[in-house]
């Protein structure tokens, strides 16, 4: 019965946190995806804005940027979107700040342009090692053949003696 | 005259195993150490407070040896991650677009595994496991202290750039450098050893 009231606490708990939080979903915008190498392309999207009451405008600031992007289709989920296109952007993290057609705020999000692809971090060994690691494994091999002769002679000179 | 023709055996295949041996030992030597590709585990957050901004000059790896001076990094023409010049092998690199190591965020360091001369700064990284320590020393004499969370190899045409470069609302540090298999003709690792760290009291 403890264990109930427990849980009943918690699910109340949890119920009137999903009503309280979304103070900050009631003007939500996604940069999707958050993280792109440059010359990619971001979809932004408020998805409070109300198509009928007018193009929404991204704001976009940054290292190197402070430019307006008006949005151009309706969000398949609702709101509206904007492609932006980040060719010769400079690296680093970006801001977009929404507001709608009707001149409401539609809430903020951050975007990152990082480098493309990995890292040339390493130059190559002198020469190719396998050659090394090859030959190596000759050598092994050829002692332990002769070794294996060797034994097998010894044996027989023992059972010469003894025979 | 039967004792002797052993005795000669005998010690030309010991000749041969211990030259075997050495040619085997120095050629693998020569490769860099692979990770055992431990992901990048939850690790329990402990609320350190953010330091401000302060740039890297120094990191410093006790586990394999690592005390290496840093110099900020960008991009090249192409757009790819810039690496301290080939000559300066033991110089390791931070990316100045990202954030600085203690910053809220990941700062990632990148430094050459080797070049033609030999090993360099950054040759044992995947010789690195979960809780090594890492330092940061920065240009305002703190030191920040990052604890290892997983090493991994990723193909480089898929580098996890989300995992690098992406947000985070901790403290973290990334460290990258080549690894996998080197091909001779284009002159470049297959891999990238990337190292997840987060910073520890």
């Amino acid at each position: 019965m403890k264990a109930k009231t427990v849980l009943v606490s918690a699910a109340v708990g949890v119920g009137l946190g999903t009503l309280l939080l979304p103070g900050a979903a009631w003007a939500q915008t996604i940069v999707s995806p958050s993280t792109t190498p440059v010359g990619g392309t971001v979809v932004l999207t408020a998805t409070t804005c109300n198509p009928k009451s007018g193009d929404a405008i991204f704001r976009v600031t940054g290292p190197n940027r402070d430019i307006n992007v008006r949005s151009t289709t309706a969000a398949a989920g609702g709101g509206l979107s904007a492609e932006l296109f980040t060719a010769g952007f400079t690296l680093g993290t970006y801001t977009v700040t929404a507001t709608c057609g009707d001149g409401s705020a539609a809430g903020t999000a951050t975007f990152t342009v990082t480098p493309i692809g990995g890292a040339q971090a390493g130059g190559g060994t002198p020469g190719d090692p396998t050659g090394s690691v090859a030959a190596g494994v000759a050598l092994l091999g050829s002692a332990a053949g002769g070794a294996l002769i060797l034994a097998r002679r010894r044996r027989h000179a023992v059972t010469a003696a003894t025979g | 005259m039967s004792r002797r023709r052993p005795g000669w055996a005998v010690r030309m295949i010991a000749v041969l195993a211990a030259g075997g041996l050495g040619l085997l030992t120095s050629g693998l030597s020569t490769y860099p150490p692979r990770p055992d590709d431990v992901p990048a585990g939850a690790r329990p957050a402990t609320r350190l407070p953010p330091l401000s901004r302060a740039e890297p000059v120094e990191v410093r790896i006790p586990t394999i040896g690592v005390r290496a001076r840093l110099v900020p990094v960008g991009a090249d023409a192409r757009g790819e991650l810039e690496v301290p010049p080939l000559d300066r092998p033991q110089i390791a690199g931070w990316y100045r677009h990202g954030v600085t190591p203690g910053e809220t965020g990941n700062a990632v360091l990148v430094g050459h595994v080797d070049t033609a001369a030999g090993p360099a700064v950054f040759f044992d990284l995947g010789r690195l496991r979960p809780g090594d320590t890492v330092r940061v020393t920065r240009a305002d004499r703190s030191v920040a202290t990052f604890a290892v969370d997983g090493v991994a190899a990723y193909p480089k045409d898929r580098f996890p750039t989300a995992l690098v470069y992406g947000p985070s609302s901790a403290a973290g540090l990334r460290l990258v450098t080549c690894g996998g298999r080197f091909d001779p003709d284009r002159r470049s690792y297959v891999d990238n050893v990337i190292v997840s760290a987060t910073r520890v009291p």
